[in-house]
């Protein structure tokens, strides 16, 4: 399946790295793992939640893409815009963190397309691309663990509640998202005062805000969803042969 | 006479006795907190505790979760494990393939439409328990209830534990000291002092001096100190109705530290008795409660042995004395009976435990704020509590009388019309007409033995109800309706859920999430 081997400047130098959105490479998730650092973009786009790691049940930040399992309906914003702002665990792929190191997983069809962005230049110095994922990595390693510490605290306070997502859409299908956790405002809301200082202090307030106002996001993708569905029903509608079938 | 009800001593430790102070001082904590009400619990530091009551019922985890109790904790430190129901094996005809499953989860839509009458028209080509639930089909595959991912006390499917009661009392104790304000003290009872009325004043300590309480709760276990030796109230026996009166007890290690799990409670027929075989992480608990009249000691051990092989033939076995029958009155002046000393039964459907969250929690939620009070609290207490006594006979009996073996005089005995009670005999004729559901008598707020476990027994032991034809026509879209939604379980249920042995072993690694 995977073929995780330490990036070399010597062995990899002719590598090149199709790094384009695509469900063929693995995009297609509805709910991705983030890190705290990244709330700031992730905002402008996404509902930031909790999730549980179906392993260990441990909670995580993840940014939700969809509302079915499978379904990224960024897909296309992503492939159109190369700014876009794309979470951090898929814009890594196909490299992993191994200690210091950087290693690459051969197997990874972004590998194997054979084409795409370069990892380094003739002269052997890390491409544009390569140093994109180096300064990745050098916030995904201390933030996976800086958002550990921030939910155990949330935990702590009791500050994380189950969320029901319930939409429908224009198609008739009712889709209800389970396993995701947001904010309890309510607790949070009846917190002493010297926890909320301790929470604005460490910056763990601002995140809980991004968050909260995160949840927006859900409405906004229900939003574009049905603009999407309508067109194609419009589209069917002016093409009834289609629609016959 | 009518003084405040301030301080509430609780003596004797123990599963009763923690019990009942967490359960007390978790609904009382404000009170506690503004000074109040005080709970204290004496207990001797050299009685042990008995400690066989290893299944509880899924009450306890709401028991615990009010209690503020973490399940990791409870998972890690009393060696508990998921218990989903009972199987019943041999009880019916003895014959190889008879066994039937009493599971905790309750027929699907069980609040709008009984399923009996639409099982037994459909024929029975599956059990009962299959035809209504997905729990026994969960129980066969040795599949946990929930999944890593469900937080502490949520689950698919229902279920309650088997643990170790030595620990959970030990577990208890700190819980109820370090975080519910309960007061412990190690003491042995010397003399109990009582007024000209017969309330209790205080209890005499040799370490501690006197504790003097308003309201005694007496979990002294079969000692019944207060209750029994000081308040002379007496005991009712019902070894007539249920003949088991010895147990013989043995912890069976593990040939492996991966051996698979089974989370029901195995309840095997033998001759003179039953066998209770518990699952828990680390051993198994096996016991056999006989009747003395029917088999001697020597026959019994043979027939524990023949159960738990030859390999475990040098283990220790320890012998306890079933008493069956309860008090004639459990709350007297200003003292409570609960836990043993108000009465024990064999352990067929673990009504141990549950009747002491039941009896505590009744205490609790009625606790009288005055002495002037406390005779009218007390007693609806014991008409409760009598109640309650009472159906938990008539639910053991019913497993004896639905038996068809006519192999040895336990079971011949056990048909005899003069050993049933008149309660259930009368129940009996009726469900060969009528099956139990809502609207029967089962219908109180809080029946340890609701209608639904009255069906699987039933049911699961081959037990006819005539039913009309007509009178499955209203209901037929509804009872369809959820026999599919029970398939669909079935189905996604055992693609998901892991096995209780992998997922005790992630909850060990990982903990669960409290939500």
């Amino acid at each position: 399946m995977t073929n995780i081997v330490p990036l070399s400047k010597e062995a990899h130098r002719e590598l090149k790295i199709d790094a384009r959105a695509s469900a063929a490479y693995g995009d297609n998730r509805h709910f991705v793992q983030v890190i705290v650092n990244e709330f700031p973009h992730l905002l402008v786009h996404y509902p930031i939640l909790f999730g549980k790691e179906a392993q260990t049940g441990q909670f995580f930040c993840g940014a939700m893409l969809g509302f079915v399992e499978g379904e990224n309906q960024f897909l296309e914003d992503w492939r159109r815009d190369a700014q876009f702002y794309r979470p951090l665990s898929l814009q890594r792929e196909p490299f992993y963190a191994q200690g210091p190191e950087l290693a690459i997983d051969l197997d990874h069809p972004r590998v194997a397309a054979g084409e795409g962005k370069p990892l380094f230049s003739a002269q052997g110095e890390p491409s544009r691309y390569l140093q994109s994922i180096i300064w990745a990595f050098q916030d995904l390693v201390p933030g996976i663990e800086r958002t550990r510490i921030f939910i155990t605290r949330l935990l702590e306070l009791q500050l994380i509640e189950p969320i029901d997502i319930e939409v429908e859409f224009e198609d008739g299908t009712l889709r209800r998202c389970e396993g995701l956790y947001t904010i309890n405002q309510d607790m949070l809301a009846r917190l002493p005062d010297a926890v909320v200082l301790e929470l604005f202090r460490r910056g763990y307030l601002t995140l809980i805000q991004l968050m909260i106002a995160s949840l927006k996001q859900v409405r906004e993708m229900a939003r574009i969803k049905n603009a999407r569905l309508l067109e194609r029903t419009a589209g069917l509608a002016v093409a009834p042969d289609a629609a016959a079938r | 006479m009518n003084k405040a009800v301030k301080a509430v001593v609780i003596v004797g430790g123990g599963t009763a006795g923690w019990l009942t102070a967490g359960i007390i001082a978790a609904r009382h904590q404000a009170r506690m907190k503004a000074g109040g009400l005080s709970i204290t619990l004496v207990e001797s530091p050299e009685i042990r505790t008995i400690g066989v009551g290893e299944g509880t019922w899924p009450t306890m985890r709401s028991t615990l979760e009010r209690m503020g109790v973490s399940e990791t904790a409870l998972f890690r430190e009393c060696d508990a494990a998921f218990k989903q129901g009972a199987k019943f094996v041999g009880w019916t005809t003895g014959e190889p393939d008879d066994a039937y499953y009493h599971p905790l989860m309750v027929p699907q839509g069980f609040s709008r439409v009984n399923l009996v009458p639409h099982w037994l028209q459909a024929g029975g080509a599956v059990s009962f328990c299959d035809f209504v639930t997905p729990q026994g089909r969960l129980c066969d595959a040795g599949l946990a209830p929930k999944t890593i991912a469900h937080g502490e006390y949520r689950a698919p499917a229902n279920y309650a534990y088997h643990l170790d009661a030595g620990k959970l009392g030990v577990f208890l104790a700190r819980h109820c000291c370090e975080k519910l304000g309960v007061r412990h003290v190690l003491a042995d009872v010397e003399s109990v002092r009582q007024s000209e009325s017969g309330d209790i004043e205080g209890v005499m300590t040799r370490q501690a001096g006197q504790i003097d309480g308003d309201l005694f709760v007496d979990c002294t276990g079969f000692a019944a100190l207060l209750i029994g030796k000081t308040l002379g109230v007496g005991f009712r026996e019902c070894g007539d109705i249920l003949f088991c009166d010895t147990a013989l007890a043995v912890q069976v290690p593990y040939d492996s530290p991966d051996a698979p799990l089974a989370s029901q409670t195995i309840s095997t027929a033998h001759e003179a008795g039953w066998t209770w075989d518990i699952c828990l992480p680390t051993r198994r608990g096996i016991g056999y409660a006989y009747s003395s009249r029917h088999a001697s000691e020597e026959a019994a051990h043979e027939t524990l042995l023949r159960y738990i092989g030859p390999a475990h033939k040098d283990l220790p076995v320890r012998k306890i004395p079933i008493h069956a029958g309860h008090r004639d009155t459990f709350w007297k002046n200003n003292c409570v009976a609960v836990g043993l000393a108000s009465g024990f039964l064999e352990p067929l459907e673990s009504s141990a435990i549950v009747l002491v969250e039941l009896s505590a929690k009744l205490l609790a939620e009625q606790l009288p704020a005055r002495r002037e009070i406390m005779d009218i609290v007390a007693k609806r207490f014991n008409e409760t509590t009598m109640y309650r006594w009472g159906r938990i006979i008539d639910f053991l009996k019913l497993h004896y009388v639905l038996t068809r073996r006519t192999d040895s005089a336990f079971w011949r005995d056990n048909c005899d019309p003069a050993t049933v009670p008149e309660r259930l005999r009368e129940l009996l004729t009726l469900w060969r007409y009528q099956s139990p559901w809502f609207y029967d008598e089962f219908d109180r707020l809080e029946e340890v033995f609701p209608a639904a476990s009255y069906q699987y027994v039933l049911y699961g032991m081959g037990f006819k109800t005539e039913v009309a034809a007509e009178e499955t026509v209203d209901t037929a879209a509804t009872a369809l309706r959820c026999v599919h939604d029970n398939e669909k379980m079935i189905g996604e249920l055992s693609a998901r859920l892991p096995t209780n042995r992998e997922l005790l072993n992630k909850i060990h690694q990982y903990g669960l999430q409290p939500i």
